[in-house]
Protein backbone atom coordinates (compact mmCIF):
# COMPACT_ATOMS: atom_id res chain seq x y z
CA UNK A 1 0.00 0.00 0.00
CA UNK A 2 2.80 2.35 0.95
CA UNK A 3 4.72 1.51 -2.21
CA UNK A 4 1.62 2.20 -4.33
CA UNK A 5 1.11 5.57 -2.67
CA UNK A 6 4.76 6.39 -3.19
CA UNK A 7 4.53 5.46 -6.89
CA UNK A 8 1.50 7.66 -7.39
CA UNK A 9 3.24 10.48 -5.62
CA UNK A 10 6.25 10.20 -7.97
CA UNK A 11 3.98 10.25 -11.01
CA UNK A 12 2.09 13.22 -9.59
CA UNK A 13 5.35 15.04 -8.94
CA UNK A 14 6.51 14.35 -12.48
CA UNK A 15 3.24 15.58 -13.91
CA UNK A 16 3.35 18.70 -11.76
CA UNK A 17 6.91 19.38 -12.84
CA UNK A 18 6.04 18.95 -16.48
CA UNK A 19 3.06 21.22 -16.08
CA UNK A 20 5.13 23.88 -14.36
CA UNK A 21 7.76 23.52 -17.07
CA UNK A 22 5.17 24.09 -19.75
CA UNK A 23 3.62 26.98 -17.86
CA UNK A 24 7.05 28.53 -17.35
CA UNK A 25 7.89 28.36 -21.05
CA UNK A 26 4.47 29.65 -21.98
CA UNK A 27 4.88 32.65 -19.67
CA UNK A 28 8.32 33.30 -21.12
CA UNK A 29 6.87 33.26 -24.62
CA UNK A 30 4.09 35.61 -23.61
CA UNK A 31 6.54 37.91 -21.87
CA UNK A 32 8.79 37.88 -24.92
CA UNK A 33 5.90 38.79 -27.16
CA UNK A 34 4.93 41.61 -24.84
CA UNK A 35 8.47 42.95 -24.78
CA UNK A 36 8.79 42.71 -28.55
CA UNK A 37 5.64 44.75 -28.89
CA UNK A 38 7.05 47.27 -26.47
CA UNK A 39 10.35 47.27 -28.36
CA UNK A 40 8.49 48.16 -31.54
CA UNK A 41 6.56 50.92 -29.79
CA UNK A 42 7.98 54.43 -30.36
CA UNK A 43 7.12 55.43 -26.78
CA UNK A 44 9.84 53.05 -25.56
CA UNK A 45 12.46 55.33 -27.08
CA UNK A 46 11.41 58.62 -25.61
CA UNK A 47 12.55 60.58 -22.59
CA UNK A 48 13.68 58.57 -19.62
CA UNK A 49 13.25 55.31 -21.46
CA UNK A 50 15.68 56.41 -24.15
CA UNK A 51 18.20 57.52 -21.54
CA UNK A 52 17.90 54.22 -19.74
CA UNK A 53 18.24 52.36 -23.00
CA UNK A 54 21.30 54.38 -24.00
CA UNK A 55 22.87 53.78 -20.61
CA UNK A 56 22.36 50.04 -20.82
CA UNK A 57 23.55 49.84 -24.40
CA UNK A 58 26.77 51.58 -23.54
CA UNK A 59 27.22 49.77 -20.26
CA UNK A 60 26.61 46.31 -21.70
CA UNK A 61 28.38 46.66 -25.01
CA UNK A 62 31.30 49.05 -24.82
CA UNK A 63 33.38 47.31 -22.16
CA UNK A 64 33.20 43.93 -23.87
CA UNK A 65 33.42 44.98 -27.48
CA UNK A 66 37.17 45.44 -27.63
CA UNK A 67 38.04 42.44 -25.51
CA UNK A 68 35.66 40.14 -27.25
CA UNK A 69 36.88 41.28 -30.66
CA UNK A 70 40.47 40.72 -29.56
CA UNK A 71 39.67 37.30 -28.16
CA UNK A 72 37.80 36.15 -31.25
CA UNK A 73 40.58 37.51 -33.44
CA UNK A 74 43.16 35.40 -31.65
CA UNK A 75 40.95 32.32 -31.74
CA UNK A 76 40.13 32.98 -35.38
CA UNK A 77 43.82 33.28 -36.19
CA UNK A 78 44.53 29.92 -34.59
CA UNK A 79 41.61 28.23 -36.32
CA UNK A 80 42.45 29.80 -39.69
CA UNK A 81 46.03 28.64 -39.36
CA UNK A 82 44.98 25.11 -38.47
CA UNK A 83 42.42 24.90 -41.27
CA UNK A 84 44.73 26.38 -43.92
CA UNK A 85 47.73 24.25 -42.96
CA UNK A 86 45.63 21.10 -42.81
CA UNK A 87 43.98 21.85 -46.15
CA UNK A 88 47.32 22.52 -47.81
CA UNK A 89 48.81 19.32 -46.41
CA UNK A 90 45.94 17.33 -47.90
CA UNK A 91 46.05 19.20 -51.19
CA UNK A 92 42.69 20.84 -50.56
CA UNK A 93 43.90 24.40 -50.22
CA UNK A 94 41.22 25.76 -52.51
CA UNK A 95 38.63 24.69 -49.96
CA UNK A 96 40.47 26.29 -47.05
CA UNK A 97 38.90 29.73 -47.32
CA UNK A 98 35.44 28.32 -47.73
CA UNK A 99 35.93 26.14 -44.70
CA UNK A 100 37.25 29.08 -42.67
CA UNK A 101 34.27 31.20 -43.61
CA UNK A 102 31.86 28.42 -42.82
CA UNK A 103 33.44 27.45 -39.54
CA UNK A 104 34.12 30.92 -38.19
CA UNK A 105 31.60 33.33 -39.63
CA UNK A 106 28.68 30.99 -39.99
CA UNK A 107 29.01 28.84 -36.92
CA UNK A 108 31.48 29.72 -34.21
CA UNK A 109 31.44 33.47 -33.87
CA UNK A 110 27.66 34.03 -33.47
CA UNK A 111 27.52 31.19 -30.97
CA UNK A 112 30.52 32.51 -29.06
CA UNK A 113 29.09 36.01 -29.01
CA UNK A 114 25.79 34.74 -27.65
CA UNK A 115 27.45 32.74 -24.90
CA UNK A 116 29.79 35.56 -24.03
CA UNK A 117 27.02 38.15 -23.76
CA UNK A 118 24.85 35.71 -21.85
CA UNK A 119 27.49 35.29 -19.19
CA UNK A 120 28.85 38.80 -19.24
CA UNK A 121 25.67 40.91 -19.56
CA UNK A 122 22.44 38.92 -19.62
CA UNK A 123 23.05 37.11 -16.37
CA UNK A 124 23.95 40.30 -14.43
CA UNK A 125 20.95 42.02 -15.95
CA UNK A 126 18.74 39.15 -14.84
CA UNK A 127 20.20 39.40 -11.36
CA UNK A 128 19.44 43.12 -11.30
CA UNK A 129 15.86 42.49 -12.35
CA UNK A 130 15.53 39.77 -9.75
CA UNK A 131 16.87 42.17 -7.13
CA UNK A 132 14.42 44.87 -8.23
CA UNK A 133 11.62 42.40 -7.97
CA UNK A 134 12.76 41.30 -4.54
CA UNK A 135 12.95 44.93 -3.44
CA UNK A 136 9.44 45.53 -4.72
CA UNK A 137 10.59 48.03 -7.29
CA UNK A 138 8.93 45.83 -9.89
CA UNK A 139 5.34 44.80 -9.38
CA UNK A 140 4.19 41.28 -9.72
CA UNK A 141 4.80 40.19 -13.31
CA UNK A 142 1.18 39.61 -14.05
CA UNK A 143 0.34 43.10 -12.96
CA UNK A 144 3.47 44.77 -14.29
CA UNK A 145 2.46 47.68 -16.41
CA UNK A 146 4.01 48.63 -19.70
CA UNK A 147 5.68 51.64 -18.14
CA UNK A 148 7.73 49.63 -15.70
CA UNK A 149 8.67 47.16 -18.35
CA UNK A 150 9.72 49.98 -20.66
CA UNK A 151 11.82 51.63 -17.99
CA UNK A 152 13.44 48.74 -16.19
CA UNK A 153 13.23 45.59 -18.29
CA UNK A 154 13.12 46.57 -21.93
CA UNK A 155 16.44 48.48 -21.90
CA UNK A 156 18.16 45.43 -20.44
CA UNK A 157 16.58 43.10 -22.97
CA UNK A 158 17.40 45.38 -25.89
CA UNK A 159 20.94 45.97 -24.71
CA UNK A 160 21.56 42.23 -24.38
CA UNK A 161 20.13 41.61 -27.83
CA UNK A 162 22.04 44.52 -29.32
CA UNK A 163 25.24 43.43 -27.67
CA UNK A 164 25.04 39.99 -29.23
CA UNK A 165 24.33 41.47 -32.66
CA UNK A 166 27.14 44.00 -32.46
CA UNK A 167 29.74 41.61 -31.08
CA UNK A 168 28.84 38.96 -33.64
CA UNK A 169 28.89 41.41 -36.53
CA UNK A 170 32.17 43.07 -35.56
CA UNK A 171 33.84 39.74 -34.89
CA UNK A 172 32.62 38.23 -38.15
CA UNK A 173 33.95 41.18 -40.12
CA UNK A 174 37.28 41.06 -38.29
CA UNK A 175 37.56 37.28 -38.73
CA UNK A 176 36.81 37.62 -42.45
CA UNK A 177 39.51 40.27 -42.76
CA UNK A 178 42.01 38.15 -40.84
CA UNK A 179 41.22 35.15 -43.02
CA UNK A 180 41.85 37.18 -46.16
CA UNK A 181 45.09 38.65 -44.85
CA UNK A 182 46.30 35.29 -43.59
CA UNK A 183 45.69 33.54 -46.88
CA UNK A 184 46.51 36.28 -49.40
CA UNK A 185 48.63 38.71 -47.42
CA UNK A 186 48.55 42.48 -47.81
CA UNK A 187 47.47 42.51 -51.43
CA UNK A 188 44.26 43.10 -53.28
CA UNK A 189 45.09 40.39 -55.80
CA UNK A 190 43.04 37.79 -54.01
CA UNK A 191 40.01 40.00 -53.46
CA UNK A 192 38.07 38.73 -56.47
CA UNK A 193 38.58 35.08 -55.55
CA UNK A 194 37.83 35.76 -51.91
CA UNK A 195 34.66 37.62 -52.79
CA UNK A 196 33.65 34.76 -55.02
CA UNK A 197 34.20 32.30 -52.19
CA UNK A 198 32.10 34.46 -49.91
CA UNK A 199 29.37 34.62 -52.47
CA UNK A 200 29.47 30.86 -52.94
CA UNK A 201 29.18 30.23 -49.19
CA UNK A 202 26.47 32.78 -48.56
CA UNK A 203 23.78 31.49 -50.83
CA UNK A 204 20.33 33.01 -50.22
CA UNK A 205 19.28 30.07 -48.04
CA UNK A 206 22.45 30.14 -45.98
CA UNK A 207 22.23 33.91 -45.60
CA UNK A 208 18.66 33.66 -44.40
CA UNK A 209 19.48 30.92 -41.92
CA UNK A 210 22.49 32.87 -40.69
CA UNK A 211 20.42 35.99 -40.17
CA UNK A 212 17.63 34.13 -38.42
CA UNK A 213 20.07 32.24 -36.26
CA UNK A 214 21.91 35.36 -35.15
CA UNK A 215 18.67 37.18 -34.45
CA UNK A 216 17.32 34.18 -32.58
CA UNK A 217 20.45 33.88 -30.46
CA UNK A 218 20.40 37.59 -29.71
CA UNK A 219 16.74 37.59 -28.71
CA UNK A 220 17.20 34.48 -26.62
CA UNK A 221 20.14 36.00 -24.78
CA UNK A 222 18.24 39.22 -24.17
CA UNK A 223 14.91 37.72 -23.21
CA UNK A 224 15.21 34.34 -21.53
CA UNK A 225 17.34 35.11 -18.46
CA UNK A 226 15.22 38.14 -17.53
CA UNK A 227 11.94 36.40 -18.28
CA UNK A 228 13.04 33.47 -16.15
CA UNK A 229 13.77 35.55 -13.10
CA UNK A 230 10.52 37.42 -13.52
CA UNK A 231 8.28 34.44 -13.96
CA UNK A 232 9.99 31.70 -12.01
CA UNK A 233 7.89 30.83 -9.01
CA UNK A 234 9.78 30.18 -5.78
CA UNK A 235 10.26 26.44 -5.54
CA UNK A 236 11.58 25.15 -2.22
CA UNK A 237 12.42 21.80 -3.80
CA UNK A 238 14.95 23.32 -6.16
CA UNK A 239 18.34 24.29 -4.81
CA UNK A 240 19.32 26.46 -7.76
CA UNK A 241 18.62 30.16 -8.13
CA UNK A 242 16.24 31.49 -10.73
CA UNK A 243 19.18 33.16 -12.57
CA UNK A 244 20.91 29.82 -12.95
CA UNK A 245 17.73 28.19 -14.13
CA UNK A 246 17.36 31.01 -16.64
CA UNK A 247 20.87 30.35 -17.84
CA UNK A 248 20.10 26.67 -18.29
CA UNK A 249 16.99 27.58 -20.25
CA UNK A 250 19.03 29.97 -22.35
CA UNK A 251 21.63 27.33 -23.14
CA UNK A 252 18.90 24.91 -24.09
CA UNK A 253 17.41 27.44 -26.48
CA UNK A 254 20.84 28.29 -27.91
CA UNK A 255 21.42 24.60 -28.49
CA UNK A 256 18.08 24.25 -30.25
CA UNK A 257 18.74 27.27 -32.46
CA UNK A 258 22.20 26.00 -33.33
CA UNK A 259 20.93 22.53 -34.17
CA UNK A 260 18.14 23.98 -36.28
CA UNK A 261 20.63 26.16 -38.14
CA UNK A 262 22.94 23.21 -38.75
CA UNK A 263 20.06 21.14 -40.02
CA UNK A 264 19.00 23.97 -42.30
CA UNK A 265 22.50 24.59 -43.61
CA UNK A 266 23.77 21.07 -44.13
CA UNK A 267 20.80 18.96 -45.06
CA UNK B 1 20.12 49.25 -8.59
CA UNK B 2 17.25 50.60 -10.59
CA UNK B 3 17.45 52.97 -13.51
CA UNK B 4 16.37 55.87 -11.39
CA UNK B 5 19.96 57.03 -11.04
CA UNK B 6 20.70 60.68 -11.14
CA UNK B 7 22.71 61.52 -14.21
CA UNK B 8 23.64 64.98 -15.26
CA UNK B 9 22.24 66.12 -18.58
CA UNK B 10 25.74 66.16 -20.03
CA UNK B 11 26.35 62.59 -18.97
CA UNK B 12 22.99 61.62 -20.39
CA UNK B 13 23.83 63.30 -23.67
CA UNK B 14 27.21 61.59 -23.73
CA UNK B 15 25.59 58.25 -23.15
CA UNK B 16 23.07 58.94 -25.89
CA UNK B 17 25.83 59.88 -28.31
CA UNK B 18 27.85 56.78 -27.51
CA UNK B 19 24.78 54.60 -27.82
CA UNK B 20 23.97 56.22 -31.13
CA UNK B 21 27.51 55.58 -32.28
CA UNK B 22 27.18 51.93 -31.34
CA UNK B 23 23.89 51.66 -33.18
CA UNK B 24 25.39 53.40 -36.18
CA UNK B 25 28.37 51.08 -36.09
CA UNK B 26 26.09 48.08 -36.10
CA UNK B 27 23.93 49.53 -38.86
CA UNK B 28 27.01 50.38 -40.89
CA UNK B 29 28.51 46.94 -40.49
CA UNK B 30 25.26 45.19 -41.30
CA UNK B 31 24.63 47.40 -44.33
CA UNK B 32 28.21 46.94 -45.51
CA UNK B 33 28.02 43.19 -45.05
CA UNK B 34 24.75 42.98 -46.93
CA UNK B 35 26.12 45.12 -49.75
CA UNK B 36 29.29 43.03 -49.92
CA UNK B 37 27.30 39.82 -50.00
CA UNK B 38 25.07 41.16 -52.76
CA UNK B 39 28.19 42.17 -54.68
CA UNK B 40 29.74 38.76 -54.04
CA UNK B 41 26.60 37.10 -55.33
CA UNK B 42 26.87 39.16 -58.49
CA UNK B 43 23.65 41.09 -57.96
CA UNK B 44 25.13 44.36 -59.23
CA UNK B 45 26.80 42.77 -62.23
CA UNK B 46 25.03 42.38 -65.59
CA UNK B 47 25.21 38.81 -66.71
CA UNK B 48 24.03 36.51 -69.45
CA UNK B 49 22.65 33.04 -69.14
CA UNK B 50 24.15 29.81 -70.37
CA UNK B 51 22.41 26.45 -70.16
CA UNK B 52 24.50 23.30 -70.16
CA UNK B 53 22.76 20.01 -70.91
CA UNK B 54 23.96 16.77 -69.40
CA UNK B 55 22.66 13.27 -68.81
CA UNK B 56 23.93 13.21 -65.25
CA UNK B 57 24.72 16.22 -63.09
CA UNK B 58 25.73 14.37 -59.97
CA UNK B 59 28.17 16.51 -58.01
CA UNK B 60 27.04 19.77 -59.55
CA UNK B 61 25.77 22.18 -56.91
CA UNK B 62 24.15 25.57 -57.05
CA UNK B 63 26.83 28.19 -56.56
CA UNK B 64 29.71 26.21 -58.02
CA UNK B 65 31.95 27.93 -60.54
CA UNK B 66 32.38 27.53 -64.26
CA UNK B 67 36.07 28.02 -64.92
CA UNK B 68 38.00 29.06 -67.99
CA UNK B 69 41.76 28.54 -67.88
CA UNK B 70 41.44 28.08 -64.14
CA UNK B 71 39.60 31.35 -63.59
CA UNK B 72 35.98 31.34 -62.48
CA UNK B 73 33.90 33.08 -65.13
CA UNK B 74 30.44 31.94 -64.17
CA UNK B 75 28.33 30.51 -61.41
CA UNK B 76 25.68 27.83 -61.39
CA UNK B 77 22.36 29.44 -60.59
CA UNK B 78 20.17 26.42 -60.81
CA UNK B 79 19.85 22.81 -61.89
CA UNK B 80 16.64 21.47 -63.31
CA UNK B 81 15.37 18.38 -65.03
CA UNK B 82 13.89 18.91 -68.47
CA UNK B 83 10.82 17.08 -69.77
CA UNK B 84 13.00 14.74 -71.83
CA UNK B 85 15.01 13.68 -68.79
CA UNK B 86 18.00 15.83 -69.62
CA UNK B 87 19.53 17.76 -66.77
CA UNK B 88 19.89 21.49 -67.36
CA UNK B 89 22.60 23.41 -65.57
CA UNK B 90 21.76 27.09 -65.60
CA UNK B 91 24.81 29.30 -65.34
CA UNK B 92 25.11 33.06 -65.01
CA UNK B 93 28.09 34.51 -66.85
CA UNK B 94 29.03 38.11 -66.06
CA UNK B 95 29.15 40.21 -69.21
CA UNK B 96 32.78 41.10 -68.70
CA UNK B 97 33.73 37.41 -68.60
CA UNK B 98 31.39 36.30 -71.38
CA UNK B 99 33.98 37.36 -73.98
CA UNK B 100 35.91 34.18 -73.24
CA UNK B 101 33.05 32.06 -74.47
CA UNK B 102 32.62 31.60 -78.20
CA UNK B 103 30.31 29.69 -80.49
CA UNK B 104 32.90 26.95 -80.72
CA UNK B 105 33.52 26.73 -76.97
CA UNK B 106 33.45 23.29 -75.40
CA UNK B 107 32.17 22.65 -71.88
CA UNK B 108 33.21 19.74 -69.70
CA UNK B 109 31.98 18.32 -66.44
CA UNK B 110 34.69 16.33 -64.68
CA UNK B 111 34.45 14.44 -61.45
CA UNK B 112 37.59 13.80 -59.45
CA UNK B 113 38.46 10.78 -57.40
CA UNK B 114 37.67 12.53 -54.12
CA UNK B 115 34.26 13.66 -55.25
CA UNK B 116 35.12 17.16 -56.39
CA UNK B 117 33.28 18.18 -59.53
CA UNK B 118 34.44 20.84 -61.94
CA UNK B 119 32.74 22.66 -64.77
CA UNK B 120 35.23 23.92 -67.31
CA UNK B 121 34.98 25.89 -70.54
CA UNK B 122 37.46 25.66 -73.40
CA UNK B 123 37.57 28.16 -76.24
CA UNK B 124 39.99 27.07 -78.89
CA UNK B 125 39.26 29.79 -81.45
CA UNK B 126 38.81 33.13 -79.77
CA UNK B 127 38.14 34.79 -83.09
CA UNK B 128 34.86 32.91 -83.45
CA UNK B 129 31.58 34.77 -82.85
CA UNK B 130 30.80 35.28 -79.16
CA UNK B 131 28.40 32.93 -77.42
CA UNK B 132 24.93 34.49 -77.42
CA UNK B 133 22.95 34.89 -74.20
CA UNK B 134 20.68 32.01 -73.30
CA UNK B 135 22.69 29.57 -75.41
CA UNK B 136 22.28 25.87 -74.74
CA UNK B 137 25.27 23.62 -75.07
CA UNK B 138 25.90 19.97 -74.44
CA UNK B 139 28.43 19.37 -71.69
CA UNK B 140 31.01 16.62 -72.06
CA UNK B 141 31.15 14.45 -68.98
CA UNK B 142 34.44 12.97 -67.86
CA UNK B 143 34.08 10.81 -64.81
CA UNK B 144 37.27 9.65 -63.16
CA UNK B 145 35.31 7.46 -60.80
CA UNK B 146 33.87 5.51 -63.72
CA UNK B 147 37.31 4.04 -64.20
CA UNK B 148 37.42 2.76 -60.65
CA UNK B 149 35.55 -0.57 -61.19
CA UNK B 150 37.75 -1.44 -64.15
CA UNK B 151 40.80 -0.37 -62.19
CA UNK B 152 39.73 -2.49 -59.25
CA UNK B 153 39.20 -5.54 -61.47
CA UNK B 154 42.57 -5.11 -63.11
CA UNK B 155 44.20 -4.59 -59.75
CA UNK B 156 42.54 -7.74 -58.46
CA UNK B 157 43.84 -9.71 -61.45
CA UNK B 158 47.27 -8.23 -60.94
CA UNK B 159 47.28 -9.18 -57.29
CA UNK B 160 46.10 -12.69 -58.13
CA UNK B 161 48.90 -13.05 -60.63
CA UNK B 162 51.39 -11.69 -58.15
CA UNK B 163 50.13 -14.12 -55.54
CA UNK B 164 50.54 -16.99 -57.95
CA UNK B 165 53.97 -15.77 -58.88
CA UNK B 166 55.11 -15.45 -55.32
CA UNK B 167 53.63 -18.66 -53.97
CA UNK B 168 56.06 -21.30 -52.71
CA UNK B 169 55.32 -23.78 -55.52
CA UNK B 170 55.23 -21.19 -58.29
CA UNK B 171 57.42 -21.29 -61.36
CA UNK B 172 59.12 -18.13 -60.25
CA UNK B 173 60.04 -19.61 -56.89
CA UNK B 174 61.36 -22.76 -58.61
CA UNK B 175 63.30 -20.65 -61.06
CA UNK B 176 64.75 -18.60 -58.28
CA UNK B 177 65.71 -21.80 -56.47
CA UNK B 178 67.44 -23.04 -59.57
CA UNK B 179 69.17 -19.71 -59.97
CA UNK B 180 70.28 -20.00 -56.36
CA UNK B 181 71.73 -23.47 -56.90
CA UNK B 182 73.33 -22.30 -60.15
CA UNK B 183 74.83 -19.39 -58.29
CA UNK B 184 76.15 -21.74 -55.67
CA UNK B 185 77.72 -23.88 -58.37
CA UNK B 186 79.24 -20.83 -60.01
CA UNK B 187 80.75 -19.96 -56.66
CA UNK B 188 82.18 -23.51 -56.49
CA UNK B 189 85.70 -24.58 -57.52
CA UNK B 190 84.69 -25.41 -61.13
CA UNK B 191 82.68 -22.15 -61.52
CA UNK B 192 80.30 -21.80 -64.43
CA UNK B 193 81.75 -24.88 -66.19
CA UNK B 194 80.74 -27.08 -63.34
CA UNK B 195 77.21 -25.65 -63.61
CA UNK B 196 77.13 -26.19 -67.39
CA UNK B 197 78.33 -29.83 -67.32
CA UNK B 198 76.65 -30.82 -64.16
CA UNK B 199 79.66 -32.79 -62.88
CA UNK B 200 83.29 -32.08 -62.20
CA UNK B 201 84.67 -34.87 -64.41
CA UNK B 202 83.27 -33.44 -67.63
CA UNK B 203 84.32 -29.99 -66.64
CA UNK B 204 87.84 -31.32 -66.05
CA UNK B 205 87.76 -32.93 -69.50
CA UNK B 206 86.88 -29.62 -71.04
CA UNK B 207 89.68 -27.92 -69.20
CA UNK B 208 92.10 -30.58 -70.38
CA UNK B 209 90.81 -30.23 -73.92
CA UNK B 210 91.37 -26.53 -73.71
CA UNK B 211 94.92 -27.10 -72.50
CA UNK B 212 95.62 -29.48 -75.34
CA UNK B 213 94.05 -27.09 -77.78
CA UNK B 214 96.33 -24.40 -76.50
CA UNK B 215 99.35 -26.67 -76.97
CA UNK B 216 98.13 -27.55 -80.47
CA UNK B 217 97.71 -23.95 -81.29
CA UNK B 218 101.25 -23.29 -80.13
CA UNK B 219 102.53 -25.99 -82.41
CA UNK B 220 100.45 -24.72 -85.32
CA UNK B 221 101.86 -21.33 -84.64
CA UNK B 222 105.42 -22.70 -84.99
CA UNK B 223 104.39 -24.62 -88.10
CA UNK B 224 102.96 -21.53 -89.61
CA UNK B 225 106.22 -19.69 -88.94
CA UNK B 226 108.20 -22.39 -90.71
CA UNK B 227 105.76 -22.48 -93.63
CA UNK B 228 106.05 -18.77 -93.88
CA UNK B 229 109.80 -19.09 -94.03
CA UNK B 230 109.59 -21.78 -96.70
CA UNK B 231 107.02 -20.04 -98.77
CA UNK B 232 107.94 -16.41 -98.43
CA UNK B 233 111.62 -16.71 -97.40
CA UNK B 234 114.60 -15.89 -99.60
CA UNK B 235 114.90 -19.51 -100.61
CA UNK B 236 111.15 -20.05 -100.50
CA UNK B 237 108.65 -21.09 -103.08
CA UNK B 238 107.29 -17.71 -103.86
CA UNK B 239 110.43 -16.13 -105.40
CA UNK B 240 110.93 -19.19 -107.63
CA UNK B 241 107.30 -19.09 -108.60
CA UNK B 242 107.72 -15.45 -109.46
CA UNK B 243 110.69 -16.29 -111.74
CA UNK B 244 108.70 -19.10 -113.31
CA UNK B 245 105.90 -16.72 -114.02
CA UNK B 246 108.34 -14.37 -115.75
CA UNK B 247 109.63 -17.22 -117.89
CA UNK B 248 106.11 -18.31 -118.61
CA UNK B 249 105.27 -14.80 -119.78
CA UNK B 250 108.21 -14.90 -122.19
CA UNK B 251 107.11 -18.31 -123.45
CA UNK B 252 103.63 -17.02 -123.94
CA UNK B 253 104.96 -14.13 -125.99
CA UNK B 254 106.84 -16.53 -128.20
CA UNK B 255 103.77 -18.69 -128.51
CA UNK B 256 101.75 -15.62 -129.46
CA UNK B 257 104.28 -14.89 -132.29
CA UNK B 258 104.08 -18.48 -133.47
CA UNK B 259 100.35 -18.33 -133.50
CA UNK B 260 100.49 -15.22 -135.65
CA UNK B 261 102.60 -17.09 -138.17
CA UNK B 262 100.23 -20.02 -138.08
CA UNK B 263 97.41 -17.56 -138.72
CA UNK B 264 99.17 -16.37 -141.90
CA UNK B 265 99.75 -19.95 -143.02
CA UNK B 266 96.15 -20.74 -142.40
CA UNK B 267 95.14 -17.76 -144.54
CA UNK B 268 97.28 -19.14 -147.34
CA UNK B 269 95.86 -22.60 -146.87
CA UNK B 270 92.42 -21.14 -146.98
CA UNK B 271 93.21 -19.52 -150.33
CA UNK B 272 94.60 -22.82 -151.65
CA UNK B 273 91.52 -24.62 -150.46
CA UNK B 274 89.39 -22.09 -152.37
CA UNK B 275 91.32 -22.76 -155.52
CA UNK B 276 91.07 -26.48 -154.95
CA UNK B 277 87.31 -26.19 -154.49
CA UNK B 278 87.04 -24.40 -157.87
CA UNK B 279 89.22 -27.04 -159.52
CA UNK B 280 87.04 -29.71 -158.01
CA UNK B 281 84.01 -28.04 -159.56
CA UNK B 282 85.70 -28.07 -162.95
CA UNK B 283 86.64 -31.71 -162.48
CA UNK B 284 82.96 -32.53 -161.92
CA UNK B 285 81.98 -30.96 -165.26
CA UNK B 286 84.87 -32.74 -166.94
CA UNK B 287 83.87 -35.99 -165.39
CA UNK B 288 80.27 -35.58 -166.61
CA UNK B 289 81.56 -34.86 -170.06
CA UNK B 290 83.86 -37.93 -169.96
CA UNK B 291 80.95 -40.03 -168.69
CA UNK B 292 78.82 -38.88 -171.66
CA UNK B 293 81.61 -39.64 -174.09
CA UNK B 294 82.17 -43.02 -172.54
CA UNK B 295 78.47 -43.79 -172.80
CA UNK B 296 78.59 -42.73 -176.42
CA UNK B 297 81.67 -44.96 -177.03
CA UNK B 298 80.01 -47.81 -175.19
CA UNK B 299 76.89 -47.39 -177.33
CA UNK B 300 78.97 -47.26 -180.43
CA UNK B 301 80.83 -50.44 -179.44
CA UNK B 302 77.54 -52.16 -178.73
CA UNK B 303 76.32 -51.13 -182.19
CA UNK B 304 79.54 -52.40 -183.76
CA UNK B 305 79.29 -55.72 -181.96
CA UNK B 306 75.71 -56.12 -183.04
CA UNK B 307 76.59 -55.48 -186.57
CA UNK B 308 79.82 -57.53 -186.44
CA UNK B 309 79.21 -61.03 -188.04
CA UNK B 310 81.68 -62.85 -185.91
CA UNK B 311 80.31 -61.76 -183.02
CA UNK B 312 79.37 -64.36 -180.42
CA UNK B 313 75.88 -64.23 -179.10
CA UNK B 314 75.61 -62.89 -175.83
CA UNK B 315 75.22 -65.69 -173.45
CA UNK B 316 74.83 -65.64 -169.81
CA UNK B 317 75.87 -68.69 -167.97
CA UNK B 318 74.39 -69.12 -164.65
CA UNK B 319 76.42 -71.02 -162.15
Amino acid sequence: MTAQVSGWSVVADLGRSAWEWCIGWWQIILFSAKLLVLALSPSSYRGANLAALARHLVKDTTPVLLWFTLMTSIISLVIIHIVVVTSVSYGLSRYALEMVVRVLVLELIPLTAAMFVALRCALPNASEVAALRAQGALDAPAAAGGEELQREVLPRVVSGTFSVLLLATVSCVVAALIAYLWVHGFTVGGFAGYTRTFGRVFSPAVSLIFTLKTLGLALAVGLIPIASVLYDRPNPRLRTSSELRGLVRLFAVILLIEVAALVGNYT
Amino acid sequence: MGDKSTLTPAATRSLAVRAALLVMLLALLVAGSVAYLLYARGVFEPSQRLVLLADDVEGVTVGMDLTFAGFPIGRVRGIELAADGTARIIIDIPRKDARWLRESSVFTLTRGLVGNTNLRAFSGVLSDPPLPGGAERRVLVGDATAEIPRLVNETRDLIRNLTQLTSADSSLATTLGNVQSATDKIKGPRGALGMLFGNDADAKKLVDALDRTNALLARIDGLAAKADQQVFGAEGVMPEAKAAVVQLNAALLEARESLKKIDAILVDAQAIAGNTRAAANDLGALRAEVDANLRKVSGMIDEVNRRWPFAKPAEIKLP
